[in-house]
Formats: C-alpha cells, sequence, structure tokens
C-alpha cells in the first residue's frame, strides 16, 4: 500500500505540486492523467525517491521513503537504456546488488524478456531495437528485481497508435502476471481507462489533483462499449471542470 | 592498392555467357575459383562505384614523375627517378639498417603513448570525479598547454640528453594535454539521465563508475587517442630532426644536409606509411570499443 499525503514540490517560486495526495492498493491499476506541466514526472520521481525535497509525507506499507529502492520500479519516460550494453545486460543491471545466486539471476532475466516479448534480442544492443522494443526493455528492467510497485512515466507516449495498443495488452498481461502494484502517468484518457481500476485527475498552475475516478468496468474491457464510452465521458469532464477559466486543452478531444 | 592490384591481375572476362565453354579446363577452374573468391563481386563492385576515380590521381602523379625524369624536365637533386628512390630504400634497408630507426622512432611514439594516455586519463578522470583534484590541477595545466611542445625540446634535451628518454617526455606531454582535458570534459557531459538511472537501480559509485561513467567517455578518449598519437607522431619527426642520433627524423634531415633527395623521400613515404598504420591500429581497436555504436556498424551478429 502506497500512500501520498499532502505532497508539496517547489522549485524555487514554482509549485509544481500543491498538496497532492494518492493512495494505490496491493497490487492495484492507477492511473494519472493531467496537461503537460501538472507535475506527473514530479510526482513520480518523488515516489521513486529520486528527490526528497518535499513536504508531505509519502509512505510505503506504513514506512516514510527514503531515497530510491529496488522495491519500487521506475519506467522513465524515455527508454533510457546504456547503448553500451547489450539488452541482456541492460536487464541484467538491475539485478547487479540483488541477493541471488548467478544462475537465479540468469532465470529471472530471461523470464523477465521472455515476458515483454524480447527473447530473441538477448544480443542486441539498444541502436538496433525499435522505440516500442526498446520500451518494452526498459518495462523488463524495471521488473525483474519484482519491486512491489512499479512506476511508468508514460511509457507508451511516443509510440504509434498500433504499437501502443498492443503494449496496453502486454501491461495488463504483465500487470496480471506479476501482481505488482502500477502507477501509470498517461497523456491518454482512452489508456488511462482501458488498464487502470482507478484515475487520478491533475491540473496545473499549481499541479493538484482535482479528481480521482474509480474504474470499475468488467475485464477484459471493450473500447466501443458503452460503458467504456461514458466512463471516458467522465474523465474528460474531471479534466476540464477544473479548466474553465483555460480554453479547453485540445490535446484531449481524441 | 589491394583492389587496384586485383584489378590489373584479373583476366578481362564475365561478360559473354558462353565465353566460359570455351576456355580450357584450367582456365574454367581458375574461374569457378574466381567466383567462388568474390573476386568478380569486387570487381564489379570496383567500377560500379567508380572506385577506380580514387586511383587516377595518384597514378597520374606517379606518371608525370617517371616523365619527369625520363625526359630530364627537373634536375635528379631536386626529384629523383622513382627508380632511385626504391634504389634507395632497398640500400637503406640492407647496408644502413633502415629498420632500427623506424623501431627507434616507433618505440618513441608506443612510450609516450602508453604514458600519456595513462596520466591523462587517469588524471582526467579523478579530476571528472574530484571537484578539488580539477582544481588543483586544471590551472596549471591550461597554462601549461599555451607553450607548444615544439618549445619544451630544448630545455628538456638540456636535462635528459639527445636520447629517447626527453623525446619520449615530451611527446607524452603532448598527448597528455588533449587527453587530461577532453577525459574531464567527456567526464562532466555523461548524461544526467543515466547517473538518475544508476540511482534507481541502486548501483555503488563503483558500480556507477565501471557500469556507466567509463563506457559514456570511451568515444571522447578513442577520438582524442587517434587526434593526438597523429599530432605526436609529427612530433617524433621533428624532436628528433631537432636532437636525435637516430629514427627517421633524424634520417630525412640528415639526408636534406647532404642533398641525398632519393633517401629524403624514402623517409617521406616511410614517415606517411607508419603513421598511416598507428591510426589504422587505433581506428581498429575504437571500432572494437564502440561496436555498441550503429555508425560502427553495431547491431548485433
Ligand atoms: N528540476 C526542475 N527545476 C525547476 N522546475 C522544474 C524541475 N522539474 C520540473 N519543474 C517544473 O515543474 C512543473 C512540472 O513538471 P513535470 O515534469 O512534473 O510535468 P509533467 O506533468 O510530467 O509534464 P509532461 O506531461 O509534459 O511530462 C513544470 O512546470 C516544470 O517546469
Ligand atoms: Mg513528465
Amino acid at each position: 500500500m502506497l500512500e501520498v499525503r499532502g505532497v508539496t514540490r517547489r522549485f524555487d517560486n514554482l509549485v509544481a505540486l500543491h498538496d497532492a495526495s494518492l493512495s494505490v492498493g496491493e497490487g492495484e491499476f492507477v492511473a494519472i492523467v493531467g496537461a503537460s506541466g501538472c507535475g506527473k514526472t514530479t510526482l513520480l520521481r518523488l515516489i521513486a525517491g529520486l528527490d526528497s525535497d518535499y513536504e508531505g509525507e509519502i509512505a510505503l506499507d506504513g514506512q516514510r521513503i527514503v531515497g530510491t529502492s529496488l522495491e519500487r520500479g521506475i519506467v522513465f519516460q524515455e527508454p533510457r537504456l546504456l547503448p553500451w550494453l547489450t539488452l541482456w545486460d541492460n536487464v541484467a543491471i538491475a539485478l547487479e546488488n540483488a541477493p541471488l545466486s548467478a544462475a537465479a539471476k540468469k532465470e529471472a532475466i530471461a523470464a523477465q524478456i521472455a515476458l515483454v516479448g524480447l527473447s530473441g534480442f538477448e544480443r542486441a544492443y539498444p541502436s538496433a531495437l525499435s522505440g516500442g522494443m526498446a520500451q518494452r526493455a526498459a518495462i523488463a528492467r524495471a521488473l525483474v528485481g519484482h519491486p512491489s510497485i512499479l512506476l511508468l512515466d508514460e511509457p507508451l507516449g511516443a509510440l504509434d497508435a498500433i504499437t501502443r495498443m498492443r503494449l496496453q495488452e502486454e501491461l495488463l498481461r504483465i500487470w496480471r502476471h506479476e501482481g505488482v502494484s502500477m502507477i501509470l502517468v498517461t497523456h491518454d484518457v482512452e489508456e488511462a481507462v482501458f488498464l487502470s481500476q482507478k484515475i487520478v485527475v491533475m491540473d496545473t498552475h499549481p499541479g493538484h489533483v482535482t479528481a480521482t475516478v474509480p474504474v470499475d468496468l468488467p475485464t477484459p474491457r471493450d473500447r466501443a462499449s458503452p460503458a467504456f464510452s461514458a466512463l471516458k465521458g467522465r474523465v474528460f469532464e474531471a479534466l476540464h471542470d477544473n479548466a474553465a477559466v483555460k480554453p479547453p486543452e485540445v490535446e484531449y478531444l481524441i | 592498392m589491394n583492389t587496384l592490384s586485383s584489378v590489373l591481375a584479373a583476366p578481362p572476362l564475365g561478360e559473354a555467357g558462353g565465353r566460359p565453354q570455351t576456355l580450357p579446363r584450367s582456365g574454367q577452374t581458375l574461374l569457378r575459383w574466381l567466383a567462388g573468391s568474390g573476386a568478380f563481386a569486387a570487381l564489379r563492385r570496383y567500377f560500379a562505384q567508380r572506385r577506380y576515380i580514387g586511383a587516377i590521381l595518384p597514378l597520374a602523379i606517379l606518371g608525370l614523375w617517371q616523365a619527369s625524369s625520363s625526359f630530364g624536365w627537373i634536375e635528379p637533386v631536386f626529384l629523383p627517378a622513382p627508380k632511385k628512390v626504391v634504389e634507395a630504400f632497398w640500400y637503406m634497408l640492407t647496408k644502413q639498417d633502415l629498420l632500427k630507426d623506424v623501431w627507434a622512432s616507433v618505440f618513441i611514439i608506443a612510450q609516450a603513448f602508453i604514458y600519456g594516455t595513462l596520466l591523462g586519463v587517469g588524471l582526467g578522470f579523478a579530476a571528472g570525479l574530484s571537484k578539488p583534484v580539477e582544481l588543483f590541477f586544471s590551472g596549471t595545466i591550461n597554462t601549461l598547454r599555451h607553450i607548444p611542445s615544439v618549445a619544451w625540446i630544448p630545455l628538456i634535451v638540456v636535462w635528459l640528453g639527445l636520447g629517447a628518454p626527453a623525446k619520449i617526455v615530451v611527446l607524452a606531454k603532448s598527448i597528455f594535454i588533449p587527453m587530461f582535458l577532453n577525459t574531464l570534459q567527456a567526464i562532466r557531459g555523461v548524461d544526467q539521465n543515466f547517473i538518475e538511472l544508476a540511482q534507481a537501480l541502486k548501483l555503488s559509485r563503483r558500480q556507477l563508475i565501471r557500469r556507466v561513467v567509463f563506457p559514456a567517455i570511451v568515444p571522447v578518449v578513442m577520438v582524442t587517442l587517434r587526434y593526438s598519437v597523429g599530432l605526436a607522431w609529427a612530433l617524433v619527426v621533428i624532436a628528433e630532426g631537432i636532437s636525435g642520433l637516430e629514427g627517421l627524423g633524424f634520417l630525412i634531415f640528415r639526408a636534406q644536409n647532404l642533398l641525398m633527395t632519393d633517401q629524403l623521400l624514402v623517409c617521406m613515404v616511410l614517415i606517411g606509411l607508419v603513421g598511416f598504420g598507428l591510426d589504422r591500429l587505433l581506428f581498429l581497436m575504437q571500432r572494437r570499443l564502440l561496436r555498441w555504436q550503429r555508425s560502427f556498424g553495431g547491431g548485433y551478429a
């Protein structure tokens, strides 16, 4: 159980995040949507422990988080693979300090690479991977240490619609298979509704949480169903409620 | 040269489909062997890509050179005939122990290369990882680098004499300075995102250096190496010319003083060839180390 309570993060005069709160249950899939610059990456970095300069409280299983931990895996906004390591070594580097035998590590790495569908590319360098493959490799790297929570910062944002839909299915499969809690940041409301059990809606100036929308649709979800559309509508509404003074964001009119 | 000689040596065949049948058995064997060895493909590529265009100018110059000596356009003391130069080469090789001089020069640059690189990368690394170390060294080094290496030679020779050590010191210094500055700069330029990644993966400082920082600076280090070894090779020649009793630089300046233009030309060609060889060696090393880069034909195999 991850709990974020009243978290505020300032950069000099800019309030990037104001009094943000959310919670993620054991094995829950939570999506965060919001306009560019509303503090989504900032929040994820705080949860990851890459940034500790904040007010408020972030606790995992009742313990305030301090620094980074292999318990909290993160997939950055870009794949961020080390170009001088093969795909295998890029995944293996996450187990560098794991208390496992060499054989157990090997097994875990191979299994994780298979899970993201990259078997056969173990010896490929990142320069030889497509964008979608690189992003899947980054997911494998974040998952291989079996974190209890996985933080995904727009992992599919830079991909084409077809690849994105395929990887969405894959994310769901991985989530079910691993039983890991997930926080997925996305610009794409449909993606959020398709994947998550709960959607946290954020807005800018200053970055804050405006609403939390539970997604109580049965799985597998049908993107064309009326219930799906209705929920999408509710999220759009939540996104725009708070933006009454601003023109509607074209970004969300998909 | 390789492709050129294979072109000249290859018999004119391959166009007519019926022609191989009229060849004698040995001819057919040769043909099959040529086809198998890829000589046809190489030949076709050579002409299709118009590689021969690159051979025109050197051949023309060679021809002009031969003509000018055959027709007596230029005094032999200014430009001896190609044949004379080849003879001079053979004479130097067999009677004057030319290889010893080549080796003397290569020995100097090899040692300078090792010391200069180790010290430059080592100190550059230390300075890159620690601000106090950087502050301690960079002012001095940035000042010293404005004194050209050639200007160091007289003083160092006064200290260390005419032998190899003085030259090794000067050359090592000339390799050290760009190595140090560029290593430092490369470490400062390591992508902050990778540092953050290492943090998220809980890598120790040692692991961070070994897995992230070190590989990240290899491209810059290799380019600097090739660049500075090129400069240092030129400097060997000058240093040996100014003060020395052996080596290619010594020979070339001696040949000038004695107006032995044929030997002078031999030295020039050799200096060029050795320089090319050194760079080639470093290039192969670079390609090996950087095979992860796509521009080096990376990918996977
Ligand atoms: N290191 C920093 N220094 C100063 N300001 C920062 C820093 N990091 C983020 N900010 C500011 O905080 C705000 C939120 O940034 P953040 O990266 O969290 O946005 P985001 O919601 O992830 O946006 P996007 O969807 O475009 O990725 C922005 O206004 C940004 O300029
Ligand atoms: Mg972001």
